[in-house]
């Protein structure tokens, strides 16, 4: 038969065996069982130097094979920059965390992936179908980034970083970190002056060495390196987690005092920042799928035991091996009922504020006066016609760009205004939706305004609106999955910081998704609950 | 109870209301009437201040209702509404809307307002509907349920704006009957109607609204037997009458036919006369049309009780000329309008022909 129908054929059970060179691949496996291998084919075997064929097949030998493929890279970093400068015909794809290169490396949506050669090592050691194309394709100089404005805190942590290289503090910290085991390494502990300065740190948690976070610590050699200092010179330290795209502008909006997170010092950078005095250097390793690098020059990996438990794999098994590495290793579980709770808090602040506000702009843009009419008009037209993404980042890092507030505030205020001016004009609709006559009724009753609104509009009018204001109250929900950009920790956030410690894409999103539901569930039980009550029919028939 | 003094009101530039004086006594039934467009309405929303009036004065019990310092809501508890819509909370059940202004403005417990509430409506014969709401009657229904809910509030005088206009013929009936045995335990009522009959039987006074004015005031007798105005009597006249009006030549004939037979039929036409009526004006129509290019006709029916006379009268504009004299000697129409008419008559006034005849009744 034709090769191409031969598995489908064992599937099927129309052939027992099937014998024809066939290679052992994972897509293989799923339809069929393999005996052990009786031969290893390199598929180089049959291809010739520059044929087409190589092209087509997408196997690459050097770092300049990745011109024309889909290029992963780490949002914000130096390597965006470098393939966009060297490889113009590469398409660049940006992800905001390791792991989610890795995955999409994996599932083939991207051919190769830049990262740095620490955590490259580290992945590799648990993705055994990834091989490295080149290891030192960009080295640089990293440092943490300090703000242009504050020359002293700056100059006293090249001080401080003289110090501990001459007595032998830096080499114990990168031994632990950098050629011991980093996932093994522990932080030492620090007491911090809670009347001394506080300094903001903010790091992104891409992963170990530099900065991740453990049994929901703050952890790595950058974050040791910090930690010690401020520990050292007096100060109290806070640390935020954001996005490494979001750091430098953090920095510039004093959001931050210093930023660190195995940042290579490049010329763009130096504008807005003023680097310390470089600390390590940082290599580029560039990752492809084992199956897409030429046999010749790929650096074997020792895959052969680490494919072992996948063989006796079941489905339950891998859910419960999934389960435990995503939920109870590293008490994982913390982040994730911590962002749950944030996500919850910011739901519901959010609603109120917005339902409260809402109400106040319906009020003035029902209002005869111009002077109401006219800004509530402009708020609804602004705030309906600018991303809420947008607000969230522009209220943090504009307009209380020099305030140290709580990010979850800033959260609560931005989708409080998004939420009140699309509520507001809901409430507009469902007032003007009860009839005119209504209020005269009320009014030649002998009721006041206020209380005929009260009394008749108002009950009428919330029933209306109801069925609308449910599915907002459960877009907004949703809608606060984007607040890791201004360095909260939400659901997301937290899956985030796990699929960037575990790599396993499947468990995270579908739990979070899970939990996302369930919230909306549950929003909608209760406003149901209140729908139901405020309609006068089904509360008579009860009775 | 109520003095008026040269109340006036204005909306934009259109003056609706110019200079009305008036005073309404206790116990008073007064019927409110006119063509549409005199202000009847604005009149009556102006006594309870639904609309501001833009100069004079209003008084109820010697107080000025339009000075700053008073209660008007507390006022208007004193003063009950019933609107043309009817205006039911549609919210809350029958009862409910007979009960939250005795609970929330009068103060009264909610059992003493649910006793109050069940009364009233027995009195309006809709007790067995306490507990629908108001999308589940009738019109007529919920007209009986908004007068009901007006009594509770124990008013001294209840405004009625055009009650029964919103209503299927078969249910003004209902709704008139509640008002007459109102007006027969005393209610003072002020009433804006164009049901005549029932303005002539139930008002002690009627007032002729018309040019913004209460131009004519009296008793029915004097309003509907013998008014003493031009315009009253006019609009008296015109009551009696029936009129339509025709711009396109592709106008609904069987709807203005359907009227006309109703309008004979009310005043009890025989069928001679009524199939009498409908030929000539089909044939006038014909006429006009073969000899006229833009169509534009003014047709009226009317019928004279004193006279026993009906009379059609067709107004049109076009060349000048009587369209049944112009018509050919042999033309069937000009004919058949000839042999079932008597003592036609054609004027030429403003521009428009005007034909005159009187429909023979056998």
């Amino acid at each position: 038969m034709d090769f191409g129908s031969l598995i489908m054929a064992a599937a099927t059970n129309k052939i027992d065996m099937i014998s024809s060179t066939l290679m052992i691949t994972e897509e293989r496996k799923k339809q069929i069982d393999f005996s052990d291998p009786y031969i290893k084919l390199g598929a180089s075997l049959f291809i010739r130097k520059n044929s087409p064929a190589i092209e087509q097949s997408g196997k690459m030998k050097v770092l300049d094979d990745i011109a024309g493929k889909t290029v992963g890279v780490y949002a914000g970093t130096i390597h965006d920059a470098f393939v966009e400068e060297n490889y113009p015909t590469a398409v660049i794809k940006r992800f905001n965390t390791p792991a989610d290169i890795i995955l999409s490396l994996k599932m083939e949506k991207i051919d190769v992936a830049m990262m740095d050669l620490v955590s490259a090592n580290l992945m590799l050691r648990t993705n055994p179908e990834i091989g490295i194309l080149s290891e030192d394709a960009l080295t640089l100089p990293v440092a943490a980034g300090f703000r242009k404005d504050n020359p002293e805190l700056l100059n006293s942590f090249n001080q401080y970083l003289k110090e501990i290289k001459e007595d032998g503090t830096y080499d114990k910290m990168y031994k632990r970190w950098f050629i011991d085991d980093p996932e093994k390494a522990e932080m030492p502990k620090f007491e911090f002056d809670k009347n001394a300065p506080l300094i903001t740190l903010a790091v992104a948690v891409g992963d170990l060495p530099n900065s991740a976070i453990v049994n929901g610590e703050h952890v790595g050699f950058d974050v040791e390196l910090i930690k010690t200092f401020a520990e050292r010179k007096g100060y109290n330290l806070k640390i935020n987690t954001m996005e490494f795209a979001a750091l430098i502008a953090a920095l510039a909006s004093g959001k931050a005092d210093i930023i660190a997170d195995g940042m290579s010092v490049t010329e763009e950078r130096k504008k807005h920042v003023a680097f310390c005095d470089n600390y390590n250097v940082f290599k580029t390793a560039v990752l492809v799928l084992n199956k897409n690098l030429d046999s010749k020059t790929a650096s074997v990996i020792n895959s052969n035991e680490t494919e072992e438990p996948f063989l006796e794999n079941s489905f339950l098994k891998s859910i419960t091996d999934s389960f435990h590495s995503n939920i109870i290793q590293e008490n994982r579980y913390l982040l994730i009922i911590d962002g749950l709770r944030t996500t919850i808090i910011i739901s519901i602040l959010a609603t109120l504020l917005g339902t409260f506000l809402g109400g106040l702009i319906c009020f003035m843009r029902m209002s005869r006066k111009r002077l109401l009419l006219i800004p509530a008009k402009v708020y609804i037209s602004l705030l309906r016609g600018t991303p809420v993404l947008v607000v969230l980042m522009i209220i943090f890092y504009v307009v209380f760009a020099s305030v140290d507030i709580d990010p979850v505030l800033v959260a609560v205020i931005a989708f409080g205004l998004n939420f009140a001016a699309y509520v507001s004009e809901m409430f507009r609709t469902g007032i003007e939706g009860v009839d005119r006559g209504q209020t005269e009724a009320g009014i030649a009753m002998g009721f006041t305004k206020v209380s005929t609104f009260i009394n008749i509009i108002l009950p009428q009018a919330v029933r209306r609106i109801l069925p609308v204001y449910k599915g907002e109250v459960i877009s907004l929900v949703k809608m606060t999955s984007i607040v890791g950009y201004i360095a909260v920790q939400d659901l997301t956030k937290a899956s985030d910081i796990i699929r960037s410690r575990t790599f396993d894409a499947f468990f995270p999103l579908i739990m979070v998704a899970v939990l996302y539901f369930l919230i909306s569930w549950l929003l909608m039980v209760l406003l149901g609950y209140i729908e139901r009550k405020a309609n006068p029919k089904f509360k008579t028939y009860r009775a | 109870m109520i003095k008026v003094e040269h109340l006036e009101k204005k909306f934009g530039d259109l003056t609706v209301l110019k200079d009305i004086n008036v005073e309404i006594h206790k116990g008073e039934v007064i019927s409110i009437i006119g063509p549409s467009g005199t202000g009847k309405s604005t009149f009556l929303r102006c006594l309870n201040l639904l609309e501001i009036p833009t100069g004079g004065k209003i008084f109820i019990d010697g107080i000025d209702i339009l000075d700053k310092n008073t209660d008007v809501p507390k006022l208007r508890q004193k003063m009950g509404m019933v609107f043309q819509s009817f205006n039911l909370f549609n919210h809350l059940t029958v009862l409910d809307n007979l009960t939250i202004g005795q609970i929330k403005l009068l103060g009264k417990s909610k059992e003493e307002s649910e006793k109050r509430g069940m009364e009233l409506l027995k009195l309006v014969g809709l007790a067995e509907k306490a507990d629908s709401f108001a999308d589940e009657l009738s019109g007529g229904q919920k007209q009986r349920v908004a007068i009901a809910r007006c009594l509770s509030m124990d008013p001294e005088i209840i405004l009625f704006d055009e009650p029964t206009s919103a209503l299927d013929p078969t249910m003004v009936s209902e709704v008139l009957a509640v008002i007459r045995r109102l007006a027969k335990e005393g209610m003072t009522m002020a009433i804006v109607t164009h049901e005549m009959d029932f303005a002539r039987d139930v008002s002690k006074r009627v007032f002729y609204m018309d040019e913004g004015l209460i131009y004519e005031d009296g008793p029915p007798s004097q309003i509907f037997g013998n008014p003493q105005k031009e315009k009253t009597k006019a609009f008296i006249n015109r009551i009696r009458s029936f009129n339509y009006h025709i711009d396109n030549p592709d106008f609904d004939f069987y709807e203005m036919n359907a009227e006309i037979e109703a309008f004979c039929e009310k005043h009890a036409f025989s069928h001679k006369a009524i199939n009498n009526i409908l030929l000539v004006v089909e044939e006038l129509i014909v006429l006009y049309k073969t000899q006229s290019e833009v169509i534009n006709i003014d047709l009226s029916i009317a019928y004279s009780e004193k006279h026993n006379n009906i009379e059609i009268v067709f107004e049109s504009t076009g060349r000048e000329g009587n369209i049944i004299e112009n018509a050919e000697p042999d033309d069937i129409g000009a004919m058949i309008i000839k042999s079932k008419t008597e003592n036609l008559e054609y004027k030429r006034v403003n521009e428009k022909n005007i034909l005159s005849m009187f429909v023979k009744k056998g």
